[in-house]
Protein backbone atom coordinates (compact mmCIF):
# COMPACT_ATOMS: atom_id res chain seq x y z
CA UNK A 1 0.00 0.00 0.00
CA UNK A 2 2.89 2.29 1.15
CA UNK A 3 4.48 1.26 -2.41
CA UNK A 4 1.36 2.42 -3.83
CA UNK A 5 1.01 5.77 -2.15
CA UNK A 6 4.84 6.30 -2.98
CA UNK A 7 4.57 5.47 -6.73
CA UNK A 8 1.25 8.08 -7.13
CA UNK A 9 3.21 10.77 -4.98
CA UNK A 10 6.04 10.38 -7.51
CA UNK A 11 3.80 10.27 -10.69
CA UNK A 12 1.63 13.53 -9.41
CA UNK A 13 5.44 15.56 -8.76
CA UNK A 14 6.61 13.88 -11.99
CA UNK A 15 3.42 15.47 -13.91
CA UNK A 16 3.73 18.71 -11.79
CA UNK A 17 7.10 19.10 -12.63
CA UNK A 18 6.55 18.73 -16.57
CA UNK A 19 3.82 21.08 -16.55
CA UNK A 20 5.11 24.03 -13.86
CA UNK A 21 8.66 23.63 -14.10
CA UNK A 22 9.39 22.19 -17.56
CA UNK A 23 8.06 25.01 -19.93
CA UNK A 24 10.54 27.69 -18.71
CA UNK A 25 12.82 25.89 -20.21
CA UNK A 26 10.45 25.07 -23.52
CA UNK A 27 11.73 25.34 -27.33
CA UNK A 28 8.74 26.38 -29.10
CA UNK A 29 6.36 25.26 -26.91
CA UNK A 30 7.46 21.66 -26.46
CA UNK A 31 9.36 20.05 -23.59
CA UNK A 32 9.93 16.95 -22.05
CA UNK A 33 7.21 14.04 -21.81
CA UNK A 34 8.12 12.93 -18.26
CA UNK A 35 4.89 10.69 -17.92
CA UNK A 36 6.24 8.81 -21.12
CA UNK A 37 9.42 8.04 -19.78
CA UNK A 38 8.19 6.77 -16.37
CA UNK A 39 6.27 4.71 -18.52
CA UNK A 40 9.07 3.33 -20.53
CA UNK A 41 10.92 2.73 -17.11
CA UNK A 42 7.84 0.94 -15.57
CA UNK A 43 7.57 -1.51 -18.13
CA UNK A 44 11.24 -2.16 -18.37
CA UNK A 45 11.39 -2.83 -14.83
CA UNK A 46 8.42 -4.42 -14.08
CA UNK A 47 7.09 -5.98 -17.69
CA UNK A 48 3.83 -5.89 -19.79
CA UNK A 49 1.55 -6.22 -17.28
CA UNK A 50 2.80 -3.35 -15.12
CA UNK A 51 3.73 -1.70 -17.98
CA UNK A 52 0.30 -1.43 -19.63
CA UNK A 53 -1.14 -0.81 -15.95
CA UNK A 54 0.82 2.24 -15.46
CA UNK A 55 0.71 3.60 -18.99
CA UNK A 56 -2.84 3.25 -18.59
CA UNK A 57 -3.06 5.00 -15.53
CA UNK A 58 -0.40 7.57 -16.18
CA UNK A 59 -2.36 8.70 -19.68
CA UNK A 60 -5.50 9.20 -18.29
CA UNK A 61 -4.49 11.18 -15.49
CA UNK A 62 -2.30 13.54 -17.81
CA UNK A 63 -5.77 13.38 -20.12
CA UNK A 64 -7.44 14.17 -17.11
CA UNK A 65 -5.36 16.79 -15.84
CA UNK A 66 -4.18 18.79 -18.92
CA UNK A 67 -7.79 19.01 -20.66
CA UNK A 68 -6.32 17.66 -24.10
CA UNK A 69 -8.83 14.86 -26.12
CA UNK A 70 -10.03 12.65 -23.13
CA UNK A 71 -8.31 9.37 -23.85
CA UNK A 72 -5.80 9.68 -26.49
CA UNK A 73 -3.06 9.25 -23.70
CA UNK A 74 -4.42 6.57 -22.11
CA UNK A 75 -4.55 4.83 -25.43
CA UNK A 76 -1.07 5.11 -26.52
CA UNK A 77 0.56 5.01 -23.65
CA UNK A 78 -1.22 1.90 -22.44
CA UNK A 79 -0.14 0.64 -25.84
CA UNK A 80 3.22 1.48 -25.23
CA UNK A 81 3.56 0.20 -21.71
CA UNK A 82 2.55 -3.33 -23.27
CA UNK A 83 4.81 -3.35 -25.81
CA UNK A 84 7.63 -2.59 -23.99
CA UNK A 85 7.03 -4.67 -21.31
CA UNK A 86 6.63 -7.41 -23.57
CA UNK A 87 10.45 -7.00 -25.07
CA UNK A 88 11.90 -5.91 -21.55
CA UNK A 89 11.01 -10.06 -20.79
CA UNK A 90 13.92 -10.52 -22.92
CA UNK A 91 16.83 -8.26 -21.52
CA UNK A 92 18.42 -7.72 -18.18
CA UNK A 93 16.55 -5.37 -15.52
CA UNK A 94 19.75 -3.85 -13.63
CA UNK A 95 21.26 -1.98 -17.15
CA UNK A 96 20.71 1.48 -17.79
CA UNK A 97 21.80 1.86 -21.34
CA UNK A 98 18.46 0.19 -23.11
CA UNK A 99 15.44 1.86 -21.38
CA UNK A 100 17.52 5.50 -21.67
CA UNK A 101 18.15 4.84 -25.73
CA UNK A 102 14.47 3.38 -25.79
CA UNK A 103 13.02 6.92 -25.12
CA UNK A 104 13.87 7.64 -28.43
CA UNK A 105 11.84 4.93 -30.84
CA UNK A 106 8.78 4.84 -28.04
CA UNK A 107 8.56 8.75 -28.06
CA UNK A 108 8.46 8.51 -31.85
CA UNK A 109 5.87 5.47 -31.89
CA UNK A 110 4.10 7.79 -29.38
CA UNK A 111 4.22 10.83 -31.85
CA UNK A 112 3.18 8.70 -34.73
CA UNK A 113 -0.10 7.24 -32.74
CA UNK A 114 -1.29 10.48 -31.83
CA UNK A 115 -0.91 11.87 -35.42
CA UNK A 116 -2.80 9.23 -36.74
CA UNK A 117 -5.84 9.58 -34.21
CA UNK A 118 -5.65 13.23 -34.76
CA UNK A 119 -5.69 12.80 -38.62
CA UNK A 120 -8.69 9.95 -38.07
CA UNK A 121 -10.24 12.83 -35.86
CA UNK A 122 -10.10 15.24 -38.93
CA UNK A 123 -7.60 17.14 -38.21
CA UNK A 124 -5.06 18.20 -41.08
CA UNK A 125 -0.70 19.02 -40.76
CA UNK A 126 2.04 19.17 -42.62
CA UNK A 127 3.79 16.12 -41.13
CA UNK A 128 7.32 17.40 -42.36
CA UNK A 129 6.99 20.63 -40.60
CA UNK A 130 5.21 19.37 -37.80
CA UNK A 131 8.27 16.61 -37.54
CA UNK A 132 10.77 19.61 -37.29
CA UNK A 133 8.84 22.11 -35.04
CA UNK A 134 7.59 19.63 -32.80
CA UNK A 135 9.56 16.01 -32.91
CA UNK A 136 12.84 16.84 -33.09
CA UNK A 137 13.00 19.20 -30.04
CA UNK A 138 11.00 16.74 -28.31
CA UNK A 139 13.44 13.58 -28.84
CA UNK A 140 16.31 15.61 -27.80
CA UNK A 141 14.55 16.54 -23.83
CA UNK A 142 13.48 12.93 -23.39
CA UNK A 143 17.12 11.98 -24.05
CA UNK A 144 18.39 14.36 -22.12
CA UNK A 145 16.12 14.00 -18.81
CA UNK A 146 15.37 9.61 -19.71
CA UNK A 147 18.62 8.22 -17.67
CA UNK A 148 17.08 10.46 -14.30
CA UNK A 149 13.86 9.49 -14.84
CA UNK A 150 14.65 5.73 -15.31
CA UNK A 151 17.02 6.21 -12.38
CA UNK A 152 14.17 7.67 -10.37
CA UNK A 153 11.97 4.98 -10.88
CA UNK A 154 14.67 2.49 -10.67
CA UNK A 155 15.35 3.54 -7.03
CA UNK A 156 12.07 3.15 -6.08
CA UNK A 157 11.22 0.02 -7.77
CA UNK A 158 14.62 -1.55 -5.62
CA UNK A 159 13.54 0.36 -2.41
CA UNK A 160 10.11 -1.50 -2.12
CA UNK A 161 11.46 -5.07 -3.74
CA UNK A 162 14.45 -5.04 -1.17
CA UNK A 163 12.01 -4.32 1.81
CA UNK A 164 9.32 -6.60 0.23
CA UNK B 1 1.54 -30.24 -21.65
CA UNK B 2 -1.77 -28.79 -19.48
CA UNK B 3 1.21 -26.49 -17.94
CA UNK B 4 1.69 -24.97 -21.26
CA UNK B 5 -1.98 -24.82 -22.30
CA UNK B 6 -3.35 -23.03 -19.19
CA UNK B 7 -0.06 -20.38 -19.62
CA UNK B 8 -1.50 -20.30 -23.24
CA UNK B 9 -4.81 -19.83 -21.99
CA UNK B 10 -3.55 -17.07 -19.71
CA UNK B 11 -1.77 -14.66 -22.13
CA UNK B 12 -5.14 -15.17 -23.98
CA UNK B 13 -7.24 -13.64 -21.87
CA UNK B 14 -4.75 -10.60 -21.42
CA UNK B 15 -4.35 -9.79 -24.91
CA UNK B 16 -8.00 -10.23 -25.31
CA UNK B 17 -8.46 -7.78 -22.28
CA UNK B 18 -6.22 -5.40 -23.65
CA UNK B 19 -8.18 -5.05 -27.00
CA UNK B 20 -10.97 -4.59 -25.46
CA UNK B 21 -9.76 -1.93 -23.28
CA UNK B 22 -7.77 -0.57 -26.32
CA UNK B 23 -10.70 -0.21 -28.74
CA UNK B 24 -13.27 1.39 -25.71
CA UNK B 25 -10.28 3.95 -25.25
CA UNK B 26 -10.78 4.35 -29.02
CA UNK B 27 -14.57 4.94 -28.87
CA UNK B 28 -13.69 7.31 -25.67
CA UNK B 29 -11.23 9.26 -27.72
CA UNK B 30 -13.88 9.89 -31.02
CA UNK B 31 -16.99 10.29 -28.52
CA UNK B 32 -14.84 13.53 -26.56
CA UNK B 33 -13.51 14.67 -29.48
CA UNK B 34 -16.78 15.39 -31.16
CA UNK B 35 -17.92 16.47 -27.70
CA UNK B 36 -20.54 13.77 -26.55
CA UNK B 37 -18.40 12.41 -23.63
CA UNK B 38 -17.50 14.01 -20.72
CA UNK B 39 -16.13 13.57 -17.29
CA UNK B 40 -16.42 16.60 -15.42
CA UNK B 41 -16.17 15.29 -11.81
CA UNK B 42 -13.29 13.29 -12.59
CA UNK B 43 -11.26 16.13 -14.39
CA UNK B 44 -12.28 18.37 -11.15
CA UNK B 45 -10.79 15.61 -8.78
CA UNK B 46 -7.89 15.00 -10.47
CA UNK B 47 -6.98 19.00 -10.57
CA UNK B 48 -8.04 19.50 -6.73
CA UNK B 49 -4.96 17.12 -6.35
CA UNK B 50 -2.44 18.18 -8.73
CA UNK B 51 -2.89 21.58 -8.58
CA UNK B 52 -1.44 22.20 -5.40
CA UNK B 53 1.70 20.42 -6.34
CA UNK B 54 1.49 23.03 -9.37
CA UNK B 55 1.67 25.65 -7.63
CA UNK B 56 4.21 24.68 -5.19
CA UNK B 57 6.77 23.62 -8.06
CA UNK B 58 5.85 27.02 -9.97
CA UNK B 59 6.41 29.18 -6.97
CA UNK B 60 9.88 26.96 -6.68
CA UNK B 61 10.04 27.57 -10.34
CA UNK B 62 9.54 31.57 -9.91
CA UNK B 63 11.52 31.99 -7.01
CA UNK B 64 14.62 30.03 -9.14
CA UNK B 65 13.88 32.41 -11.85
CA UNK B 66 14.02 35.31 -9.39
CA UNK B 67 17.68 34.05 -8.10
CA UNK B 68 19.39 33.33 -11.33
CA UNK B 69 18.05 36.82 -12.40
CA UNK B 70 19.52 38.78 -9.65
CA UNK B 71 22.50 36.67 -9.55
CA UNK B 72 22.67 38.27 -13.05
CA UNK B 73 22.34 41.63 -12.39
CA UNK B 74 24.59 41.33 -9.82
CA UNK B 75 27.05 40.18 -12.69
CA UNK B 76 26.72 42.93 -15.47
CA UNK B 77 25.81 45.85 -12.50
CA UNK B 78 28.63 47.75 -13.71
CA UNK B 79 28.13 47.94 -17.43
CA UNK B 80 24.13 47.95 -16.35
CA UNK B 81 25.04 51.48 -14.11
CA UNK B 82 26.46 52.80 -17.31
CA UNK B 83 23.35 52.08 -19.73
CA UNK B 84 21.22 53.74 -16.83
CA UNK B 85 22.98 56.53 -16.58
CA UNK B 86 22.66 57.05 -20.21
CA UNK B 87 18.87 56.35 -19.95
CA UNK B 88 18.32 58.50 -17.36
CA UNK B 89 19.57 61.80 -19.23
CA UNK B 90 16.89 60.60 -22.59
CA UNK B 91 14.81 59.99 -19.82
CA UNK B 92 14.89 63.32 -18.49
CA UNK B 93 14.93 64.81 -21.95
CA UNK B 94 11.54 62.47 -22.88
CA UNK B 95 10.31 63.38 -19.55
CA UNK B 96 10.02 67.20 -20.81
CA UNK B 97 8.46 66.43 -23.70
CA UNK B 98 5.95 64.55 -22.21
CA UNK B 99 4.97 67.04 -19.68
CA UNK B 100 4.53 69.11 -22.78
CA UNK B 101 2.49 66.66 -24.68
CA UNK B 102 0.63 66.03 -21.14
CA UNK B 103 -0.33 69.69 -20.78
CA UNK B 104 -1.16 69.82 -24.90
CA UNK B 105 -3.12 66.69 -24.31
CA UNK B 106 -5.33 68.05 -20.98
CA UNK B 107 -6.04 71.53 -23.07
CA UNK B 108 -7.07 69.13 -26.73
CA UNK B 109 -9.52 67.15 -24.31
CA UNK B 110 -11.06 69.70 -22.42
CA UNK B 111 -11.62 71.75 -25.68
CA UNK B 112 -13.30 68.15 -27.57
CA UNK B 113 -15.02 68.06 -24.45
CA UNK B 114 -13.84 64.50 -24.44
CA UNK B 115 -14.40 61.99 -21.36
CA UNK B 116 -12.40 58.96 -20.61
CA UNK B 117 -14.51 56.08 -21.50
CA UNK B 118 -15.02 54.17 -18.59
CA UNK B 119 -13.37 50.67 -18.58
CA UNK B 120 -15.29 47.74 -20.56
CA UNK B 121 -14.61 44.76 -18.66
CA UNK B 122 -14.74 43.36 -15.10
CA UNK B 123 -10.76 41.35 -15.13
CA UNK B 124 -10.08 39.00 -12.29
CA UNK B 125 -5.94 38.87 -12.42
CA UNK B 126 -4.25 35.37 -12.24
CA UNK B 127 -1.39 33.37 -12.63
CA UNK B 128 -0.60 30.82 -14.91
CA UNK B 129 0.76 27.43 -12.98
CA UNK B 130 0.94 24.64 -15.38
CA UNK B 131 1.15 24.56 -19.48
CA UNK B 132 0.93 21.42 -21.18
CA UNK B 133 3.21 20.66 -23.84
CA UNK B 134 2.28 22.29 -27.17
CA UNK B 135 2.48 18.77 -29.65
CA UNK B 136 -1.07 18.60 -30.03
CA UNK B 137 -2.89 21.29 -27.90
CA UNK B 138 -2.67 23.95 -26.28
CA UNK B 139 -3.77 24.37 -22.78
CA UNK B 140 -2.83 26.34 -19.79
CA UNK B 141 -3.85 26.47 -16.16
CA UNK B 142 -4.49 29.42 -13.85
CA UNK B 143 -4.93 29.59 -10.45
CA UNK B 144 -8.36 30.85 -10.20
CA UNK B 145 -11.56 29.00 -10.30
CA UNK B 146 -15.15 29.37 -9.44
CA UNK B 147 -14.50 30.70 -5.84
CA UNK B 148 -13.03 33.84 -7.79
CA UNK B 149 -16.10 34.35 -10.39
CA UNK B 150 -14.28 32.33 -13.08
CA UNK B 151 -16.46 30.08 -15.35
CA UNK B 152 -16.30 28.16 -18.52
CA UNK B 153 -16.45 30.67 -21.74
CA UNK B 154 -14.79 33.37 -20.17
CA UNK B 155 -12.25 35.11 -22.02
CA UNK B 156 -8.74 35.70 -21.13
CA UNK B 157 -6.72 38.28 -22.13
CA UNK B 158 -3.34 39.97 -21.20
CA UNK B 159 -2.86 43.95 -21.73
CA UNK B 160 -1.23 43.11 -24.80
CA UNK B 161 -4.48 40.92 -26.76
CA UNK B 162 -6.43 38.08 -26.69
CA UNK B 163 -5.08 34.32 -24.67
CA UNK B 164 -8.08 32.16 -25.44
CA UNK B 165 -10.87 31.11 -22.99
CA UNK B 166 -12.13 29.19 -20.54
CA UNK B 167 -12.90 25.09 -21.06
CA UNK B 168 -13.31 24.02 -17.49
CA UNK B 169 -13.36 25.74 -14.07
CA UNK B 170 -12.74 23.88 -10.78
CA UNK B 171 -12.57 25.43 -7.78
CA UNK B 172 -9.66 27.47 -7.17
CA UNK B 173 -7.89 26.73 -10.57
CA UNK B 174 -9.10 26.15 -14.23
CA UNK B 175 -7.99 25.59 -17.70
CA UNK B 176 -7.81 27.32 -20.87
CA UNK B 177 -7.45 26.59 -23.99
CA UNK B 178 -5.21 29.23 -25.86
CA UNK B 179 -5.97 30.57 -29.46
CA UNK B 180 -3.01 28.63 -30.34
CA UNK B 181 -4.88 24.98 -30.10
CA UNK B 182 -6.18 23.73 -32.99
CA UNK B 183 -9.99 23.04 -31.23
CA UNK B 184 -10.10 26.93 -30.64
CA UNK B 185 -12.10 29.19 -33.43
CA UNK B 186 -12.12 32.83 -32.65
CA UNK B 187 -14.59 35.19 -34.88
CA UNK B 188 -12.39 37.86 -36.00
CA UNK B 189 -12.55 41.03 -38.16
CA UNK B 190 -9.38 43.88 -40.02
CA UNK B 191 -9.58 46.07 -37.73
CA UNK B 192 -8.49 48.64 -40.64
CA UNK B 193 -11.61 50.87 -41.47
CA UNK B 194 -11.88 50.48 -45.45
CA UNK B 195 -11.52 46.38 -44.92
CA UNK B 196 -13.24 45.02 -42.05
CA UNK B 197 -13.16 41.75 -43.68
CA UNK B 198 -14.13 38.86 -41.25
CA UNK B 199 -12.33 35.36 -40.71
CA UNK B 200 -12.01 32.95 -38.00
CA UNK B 201 -8.80 32.74 -36.42
CA UNK B 202 -7.98 28.81 -35.38
CA UNK B 203 -4.53 27.20 -34.02
CA UNK B 204 -2.45 25.81 -36.51
CA UNK B 205 -0.60 22.27 -36.36
CA UNK B 206 1.84 23.08 -38.58
CA UNK B 207 3.02 26.17 -36.80
CA UNK B 208 1.92 26.03 -33.00
CA UNK B 209 3.13 29.61 -32.14
CA UNK B 210 1.38 31.27 -34.79
CA UNK B 211 -3.04 31.06 -35.46
CA UNK B 212 -4.20 31.71 -39.39
CA UNK B 213 -7.40 32.94 -40.20
CA UNK B 214 -9.57 30.94 -42.30
CA UNK B 215 -12.26 31.94 -44.60
CA UNK B 216 -11.05 34.63 -46.09
CA UNK B 217 -12.73 35.42 -49.86
CA UNK B 218 -9.75 35.67 -52.45
CA UNK B 219 -10.67 39.06 -53.62
CA UNK B 220 -10.85 40.31 -49.92
CA UNK B 221 -8.88 43.44 -48.75
CA UNK B 222 -6.62 41.71 -46.41
CA UNK B 223 -2.67 43.27 -46.47
CA UNK B 224 0.44 42.09 -44.41
CA UNK B 225 0.60 44.40 -41.19
CA UNK B 226 -3.11 44.38 -40.62
CA UNK B 227 -4.60 44.66 -37.24
CA UNK B 228 -6.93 41.53 -36.41
CA UNK B 229 -9.56 41.74 -33.69
CA UNK B 230 -12.11 39.62 -32.39
CA UNK B 231 -15.60 40.38 -34.10
CA UNK B 232 -17.98 39.94 -30.93
CA UNK B 233 -19.52 36.82 -33.31
CA UNK B 234 -20.49 33.89 -31.19
CA UNK B 235 -20.66 35.60 -27.51
CA UNK B 236 -17.59 33.72 -25.53
CA UNK B 237 -15.00 37.02 -27.02
CA UNK B 238 -15.96 40.29 -26.68
CA UNK B 239 -15.73 42.64 -29.40
CA UNK B 240 -12.22 44.78 -30.39
CA UNK B 241 -9.84 42.58 -28.49
CA UNK B 242 -6.55 42.42 -30.07
CA UNK B 243 -5.61 39.16 -31.46
CA UNK B 244 -2.71 39.80 -33.88
CA UNK B 245 -1.05 41.13 -36.53
CA UNK B 246 -1.11 39.46 -40.53
CA UNK B 247 2.71 38.87 -41.30
CA UNK B 248 2.08 36.26 -44.21
CA UNK B 249 -0.54 35.72 -46.60
CA UNK B 250 -1.71 32.12 -48.29
CA UNK B 251 -3.68 30.78 -50.60
CA UNK B 252 -5.89 28.10 -49.65
CA UNK B 253 -5.49 24.36 -50.52
CA UNK B 254 -8.56 24.45 -52.45
CA UNK B 255 -7.40 27.76 -54.26
CA UNK B 256 -10.91 29.73 -53.71
CA UNK B 257 -9.96 31.30 -50.13
CA UNK B 258 -7.01 32.89 -48.59
CA UNK B 259 -5.31 32.32 -45.02
CA UNK B 260 -3.55 34.91 -43.23
CA UNK B 261 -0.72 33.62 -40.71
CA UNK B 262 -1.10 35.79 -37.19
CA UNK B 263 1.97 36.99 -35.53
CA UNK B 264 -0.23 36.85 -32.30
CA UNK B 265 -0.19 40.34 -30.47
CA UNK B 266 0.71 38.03 -26.76
CA UNK B 267 3.80 36.42 -26.79
CA UNK B 268 2.55 32.86 -25.87
CA UNK B 269 6.36 31.57 -24.84
CA UNK B 270 6.22 33.81 -21.82
CA UNK B 271 2.87 33.77 -20.46
CA UNK B 272 3.19 33.98 -16.78
CA UNK B 273 0.01 36.45 -15.61
CA UNK B 274 -3.08 36.65 -17.57
CA UNK B 275 -6.64 37.99 -16.61
CA UNK B 276 -9.99 36.85 -17.13
CA UNK B 277 -12.86 38.92 -18.60
CA UNK B 278 -15.35 37.96 -16.05
CA UNK B 279 -17.88 40.36 -17.48
CA UNK B 280 -17.90 42.67 -20.22
CA UNK B 281 -20.22 45.47 -21.45
CA UNK B 282 -20.57 47.43 -24.55
CA UNK B 283 -18.53 50.47 -24.85
CA UNK B 284 -20.29 53.72 -23.89
CA UNK B 285 -21.99 55.17 -27.64
CA UNK B 286 -20.87 58.28 -28.90
CA UNK B 287 -22.80 61.33 -27.72
CA UNK B 288 -25.71 62.36 -30.24
CA UNK B 289 -25.18 65.95 -32.44
CA UNK B 290 -27.73 67.60 -33.75
CA UNK B 291 -27.31 67.56 -37.74
CA UNK B 292 -27.33 70.76 -38.92
CA UNK B 293 -29.96 72.26 -40.26
CA UNK B 294 -30.94 74.05 -43.83
CA UNK B 295 -32.07 77.27 -43.62
CA UNK B 296 -35.24 78.09 -43.80
CA UNK B 297 -36.50 74.45 -43.81
CA UNK B 298 -35.91 74.73 -39.19
CA UNK B 299 -38.23 73.05 -36.93
CA UNK B 300 -38.19 76.23 -34.78
CA UNK B 301 -37.30 79.13 -36.30
CA UNK B 302 -37.98 81.76 -33.73
CA UNK B 303 -35.94 79.42 -31.24
CA UNK B 304 -32.90 79.33 -33.68
CA UNK B 305 -33.09 82.97 -34.68
CA UNK B 306 -32.83 83.83 -31.17
CA UNK B 307 -30.39 81.49 -30.38
CA UNK B 308 -27.92 82.87 -33.07
CA UNK B 309 -28.77 86.32 -31.73
CA UNK B 310 -27.98 85.37 -28.20
CA UNK B 311 -24.61 84.18 -29.97
CA UNK B 312 -24.21 87.54 -31.82
CA UNK B 313 -24.43 89.33 -28.52
CA UNK B 314 -21.86 87.18 -26.93
CA UNK B 315 -19.29 87.13 -29.50
CA UNK B 316 -19.82 91.30 -29.43
CA UNK B 317 -19.47 91.59 -25.46
CA UNK B 318 -16.11 89.88 -25.98
CA UNK B 319 -16.92 87.70 -22.49
CA UNK B 320 -13.60 85.18 -21.54
CA UNK B 321 -15.92 83.35 -19.25
CA UNK B 322 -18.70 81.93 -22.02
CA UNK B 323 -17.05 79.46 -23.81
CA UNK B 324 -15.60 78.40 -20.68
CA UNK B 325 -18.90 78.11 -19.83
CA UNK B 326 -20.44 76.46 -22.14
CA UNK B 327 -16.89 74.30 -22.38
CA UNK B 328 -18.04 72.99 -18.68
CA UNK B 329 -21.72 72.51 -19.95
CA UNK B 330 -21.11 70.19 -22.51
CA UNK B 331 -18.28 68.16 -20.69
CA UNK B 332 -21.00 67.67 -17.71
CA UNK B 333 -23.58 66.99 -20.62
CA UNK B 334 -21.09 64.13 -21.90
CA UNK B 335 -20.24 63.10 -17.99
CA UNK B 336 -24.11 62.87 -18.12
CA UNK B 337 -24.58 60.47 -21.10
CA UNK B 338 -21.09 57.94 -20.48
CA UNK B 339 -22.92 57.19 -16.70
CA UNK B 340 -25.78 56.19 -18.58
Amino acid sequence: MKKFGMTVLFVIVLYALQTSLLPRVAYHGVTADFMLLFVTSTAFLKGSRFGALAGFSVGLLQDLASGTFLGMNAFTRLLLGYLIGKFSDQVFKEQFFLPVCASIPVTIANYFILALLMILLGYRFNLMVHLQYTLLPMLAYQLAFAYPVHRLAYELDKRYRTKA
Amino acid sequence: MSGRYRKNRGTGKKIGILIVVLISLFCIIFFSARGRFRAPILNQAVSVVVTPFQSAISWVGSQLNYVTSNIWEIATVHQQNKMLRNEVEQLRIQNLHASEYDAENQRLRALLGYKQSATQFNLVAARVIGRESATWSSVIEINRGTRDGVDVDMAVVTEKGLVGHVIEAGPTSSKVELILDPRSSVGTLVQRADSRVAGIVEGDMDNPTMPRMVNIPKTADVDEGDVIVTSGFGGVYPKGLMVGTVSEMRNDEGGLLKIAILEPAVDFQRLEDVMVITASREAPPAPLKTPPQTPGTETDPAAQAAAAAAAAEESDAGSPSAPEASSADSSTAAGEGSAQ
